[in-house]
């Protein structure tokens, strides 16, 4: 909250020092607006609550339900007054109260009396409120309002009822699609802001219409648009259609150019940037095309205006990344940039030059960029280093002085992420370019000196293993490394004394000196220290094979972090030692919201042990594996795990089914939940009497199920190629349970056939689809053509809202929904959502739902379906018309 | 859309806050960033000098205008230039509506009047009015003159 404030100079001196709103609180203003019921209204008194009102909401204060309630009804007593002032403040309370359905009704007559007032401000301003308080049924009762209002010869009545549709085509889009007559025709105002709100809402109304779009803009370009904002967004809606339609054109000439080249003589900087820009993001724009348009953002680069400047920058920052040589022209304004105040636009300016410099530039660039790296927020210097890495790969020979960079900027002050960024950059560079390993590595070895972030001194201390035994002269890092020991806390220690021992198993003339090294780690205070140094010292000094020592320390560890460390919680001590061969390699299956990450970028250090595969290439792996599915071909789908038993029961069962051409395989994920018990023989006998098409072919049993270490066993089933059959299969867990003696932890010999049964599993449509989005649907959409398309509606029935609907939709087939279309807002009517996916025979398949809801909650839906064959269109709609 | 408009005090305390199209849950941390973004950079700007940044595919443009800095948050067709202008309309209204450049003190005085003169530019994040004078008379409900 607003703090009073202290006198700040002599120009104050007239004013008291405190804020007009000390001290206010919620619960005395909600006492005051009590004068709200006054049957003598005091107009000036009331707008002093109700802007104490808005101060509060300002502050982001909430009202509870009942506060609310009481307010609003008290301010609807307001409408009373004929006070100019306080119906303007009236107005304006009700929308921030926004009142619930069951309460709007109190208002609605008093704001459509005054949208049909003779005062246009009136009409105006109960336009605006109406329309957003008002939910579908009472908006087709004041629709021949709005209509009228949209065509209102006074400005701000048209504009309030355009920009009041702008805001409900989201809510009732079928409703305002009715209004296109006169919106056409506000399109044509004389008044500037009219017509920008109108073709702003004629465009969303015409969107997925591209003809309609076309023809819009057309007539509009070869007509005169008055305001510049509306310019703005013909000159988007041009470069939308060109964007679209380039590929049509034969004779190469790109429709639409002279208007977009002319609009860069518009008066308005913002058209010329809008013009400039569009000119940048045409597809496969050529040299010819770009130069008029990278002229004008260069004379922007160096405009008193900041905007503008930030604007340019940006651009050409993106023209940088596809025509870097059409923006060299601009590198002077830009490196006159790099000092400016505003550090986005250095930020960019910089990057754009690492971008498009040229290798005799480098050296000027990278004194320029000295000075200005000391004052710039670390996420900016972030950008700086990946830009500087990218230009280091592009100019190899320059690694001398790049590399020297990145180490001058590693010694001074800076996060984590920061640090990290430069260390990745410099790992990149001794990867990527031979000749700048030994200086990289010298550069590191100087920065774990002075590092104070644990993660990364072990980092390099790994990549130091790696790399530092194939240099000319290794034993020239051991120093460093051997410092860590003394110097460091244990974790970076136990990292310093795997690296000692790396260097002792590559470099024959160095290992008598590691040994002594490695022996006085032996009195380390640290357990993982001494234990280390104990397992290196025995490795590197057993006669054992040389390869087998090597594949030991440098090795990847092929088994599962989770099941060692289950394995060696349930290790005993005793005189059998520990048999690391013992520890199942079977990934466990993890959740599929633990998939790993899509799209990261690839860092620069490698962490020891290698990432675990992604799930779909573990099961890949797992059923390749297994000689009795090994000619199923090629997995299509895995399903996410299917519960086949309650929480905490004694045997936890889910199951995930695989999907092959011409096979079906269920993976029993099993574990044992009883210390007591050992169970044999793990099979599950699966009734397919409810599944026609399906027939057993194999099933591979679990030989063994001790207590909390989950195993598999699975049974596979032949189906017609090709085909999406489906079923519904019962399933019972067959087993030999021994009972196992708690304190020896010994099983007896002679055991008992048991049975459990388990909920039953259906093989549906959705398993034949994959969940694969397009990163633009309308693209994909209008280039699968209507060939195979097929549109049929239908009946959803009695639905709770429409968002169930259209989720039980969803998950009926199976697709991934596209471009944030799987949201609907709450409360509204209709809902358009776009999904995508590849069917079974790598069919791709494109499907559009509209859906409706009427007053009694029956929703009714079109199915819009497109793929590359018609069978598959015909089998969606079969998927629906069945579900 | 416009996403925020904000007015802040010199030591960073909100006056004004109004979001558009922003879930609540996000409302925190942009108010954080923004004032954070104001607290480095503003320092010894001129008045209605404008500084402009950009976050993912979200721009601010923002100023100081006497004792208040102001920020506006945009996407897609509020970009910054189309943001420039609408804290240009909004600084000038401000300006109209105090007289002078505002200190703390005058800004609060004339809240209600800078709430409706907000209402009247920018609803639902839409810029709807953006001449001054015309502003100034749908305050007071009255018709603008030019037509």
């Amino acid at each position: 909250m607003a703090q009073p404030f202290l006198k700040k100079d002599d120009d104050h001196d007239d004013e008291v020092d405190y804020s007009p709103f000390l001290g206010i609180e919620k619960g005395a203003v909600l006492q005051e607006a009590r004068v709200f019921n006054d049957p003598q209204l005091d107009p000036r008194r009331c707008s002093q609550v109700i802007t104490k009102l808005l101060y509060l909401l300002n502050q982001g204060e909430t009202f509870t339900k009942v506060e609310a309630t009481e307010v609003f009804f008290a301010v609807t007593k307001l409408f009373q007054s004929r006070d100019l002032g306080l119906r303007r403040m009236v107005y304006v309370i009700i929308k921030e109260l926004s009142p619930s359905a069951d309460e709007v009704i109190i208002v609605t007559s008093s704001l459509m009396k005054d949208m049909t007032s003779k005062t246009d401000m009136y009409r105006a301003n109960a336009i605006r409120v109406l329309c957003q308080i008002t939910d579908g049924t009472l908006l087709t009762q004041i629709e021949r309002y709005l209509k009228q209002a949209i065509v209102d010869k006074n400005p701000v009545v048209a504009s309030a009822a355009l920009v009041s549709g702008i805001r409900l085509l989201q809510t009732n889009p079928e409703i305002v699609k009715r209004w296109s007559n006169e919106v056409q025709e506000a399109v044509q105002s004389r008044a500037a802001l009219v017509q920008f709100h109108a073709l702003a809402l004629l465009h969303q109304i015409r969107q997925n219409d591209r003809l309609a779009v076309n023809k819009l803009v057309s007539s509009l370009t070869r007509g005169s648009v008055r305001s510049p904002l509306a310019q703005c967004l013909l000159i988007r809606y041009t470069s939308q259609v060109t964007r679209e339609s380039a590929s049509n054109t034969q004779t190469g000439d790109r429709p639409f150019y002279d208007f977009l080249e002319g609009c860069l003589r518009h008066k308005a900087e913002m058209v010329i940037f809008e013009a400039a820009r569009a000119i940048t993001e045409l597809n496969g724009v050529t040299s010819r095309e770009l130069t008029p348009a990278i002229t004008v953002l260069q004379l922007f680069l160096s405009s008193t205006k900041p905007v503008l400047r930030f604007a340019a920058v940006r651009t050409l920052n993106k023209v940088a990344m596809t025509h870097p040589i059409a923006v060299t022209n601009c590198n002077i304004d830009m490196e006159s940039l790099i000092s400016d105040q505003n550090r986005s636009i250095a930020t960019l300016a910089i990057t754009t030059l690492l971008k498009t410099g040229n290798e005799s530039s480098v050296d000027r660039l990278m004194k320029q960029i000295t000075t200005f790296m000391s004052d710039i927020a670390d996420e900016f210097k972030i950008v700086v280093i990946e830009a500087i890495r990218s230009l280091c790969l592009k100019f190899p020979l320059k690694h001398r002085s790049l590399m020297n960079f990145l180490s001058n900027i590693l010694r001074e002050e800076g996060g984590f992420e920061y640090k990290k960024a430069i260390v990745d950059s410099i790992v990149i560079l001794i990867r990527d370019i031979p000749e700048a390993k030994e200086s990289g590595l010298l550069h590191l070895c100087e920065f774990i000196e002075d590092c104070e972030f644990t993660y990364l001194s072990t980092q390099i201390l790994h990549f130091l293993g790696i790399e530092g035994p194939k240099t000319s002269d290794p034993s020239k890092y051991i120093r460093y490394i051997y410092n860590r020991v003394h110097l460091e806390n244990a974790t970076v220690r136990a990292g310093a004394v795997s690296t000692l021992a790396k260097f002792g198993a590559m470099v024959d003339s160095l290992k008598p000196r590691i040994f002594v090294l490695l022996r006085r780690c032996l009195f380390d205070t640290d357990d993982e220290v001494r234990d280390r140094a104990t397992l290196y010292l025995n490795t590197l000094g057993a006669d054992g094979a040389v390869e087998d020592m090597k594949e030991f320390l440098f090795g990847s560890l092929d088994i599962p972090l989770v099941n060692l460390e289950r394995s060696l919680k349930n290790y005993e001590p005793s005189e059998e030692s520990f048999d690391i061969n013992s520890v199942p390699k079977e990934v466990k299956i993890q959740p599929l919201a633990e998939k790993k990450a899509p799209g990261k970028k690839p860092t620069g250090l490698g962490g020891p042990p290698p990432a675990p595969p992604s799930t779909i290439d573990a099961y890949e792996k797992l059923l390749s594996s297994i000689p009795e599915f090994a000619n199923f071909g090629k997995l299509f789908k895995s399903s996410a795990p299917v519960e086949l038993t309650e929480a905490e029961t004694e045997y936890a069962v889910n199951v995930v089914k695989h999907i092959f051409d011409g096979h079906v395989v269920f993976q029993y994920n099993c574990t044992n939940t009883i210390p007591e018990q050992l169970l044999e023989n793990v099979t599950v006998i699966v009734d397919a009497s409810e599944a026609e098409e399906f027939a057993e072919v194999a099933s591979k049993p679990l030989r063994s199920l001790p207590y909390d270490s989950p195993g598999q066993t699975f049974v596979a089933f032949e189906k017609p190629e090709g085909v999406p059959a489906v079923g519904k299969f019962s399933n019972m867990l067959r087993f030999i349970v021994k009972e196992v003696d708690p304190s020896t932890g010994e099983a007896e010999d002679d055991g008992v056939e048991d049975e459990y049964q388990l909920e039953e599993l259906e093989v549906v449509a959705a398993d034949y689809m994959l969940k694969v989005g397009v990163s633009n649907f309308r693209n994909a959409w209008e280039s699968m053509g209507p060939d195979c398309e097929r549109v049929d509606e239908y009946d959803l029935g009695p639905r709770e809202n429409l968002a169930e609907a259209v989720n039980a939709v969803i998950n009926l087939l199976g697709m991934q929904p596209c471009e944030g279309t799987e949201v609907v807002p709450s409360n509204s009517r209709s809902h358009t959502c776009l999904l995508s996916g590849v069917y079974i025979g790598n069919v791709k398949v494109l499907v559009r739902l509209q859906f409706g809801i009427d007053g009694p909650k029956d929703v009714a839906m079109k199915l819009a379906v497109r793929s590359e064959d018609e069978a598959v269109s015909d089998a969606i709609h079969e998927i629906v018309a069945s579900g | 859309m416009i996403l925020a408009v904000l007015f802040a005090n010199s030591e960073g305390n909100i006056l004004v806050e109004r979001f558009n199209g922003v879930p609540a849950e996000e409302r925190l941390h942009w108010r954080s960033f923004l004032v954070k973004l104001g607290a480095d950079n503003l320092k010894g700007v001129k008045n209605e000098e404008l500084l402009v940044a950009s976050h993912k595919s979200v721009y601010i443009v923002y100023t100081v205008l006497g004792d208040v800095s102001v920020y506006v948050v945009g996407k897609d067709e509020y970009d910054e230039l189309a943001l420039a202008e609408v804290i240009f309309v909004i600084t000038s209204a401000v300006k109209d509506v105090c007289g002078k450049l505002p200190t703390e003190r005058l800004f609060l005085d004339k809240y209600g009047r800078i709430c409706l003169t907000l209402d009247a530019i920018i609803w639902k994040g839409y810029l709807e009015n953006t001449d001054k004078d015309r502003i100034r008379r749908l305050v007071r409900l009255k018709s603008p003159t030019e037509f």
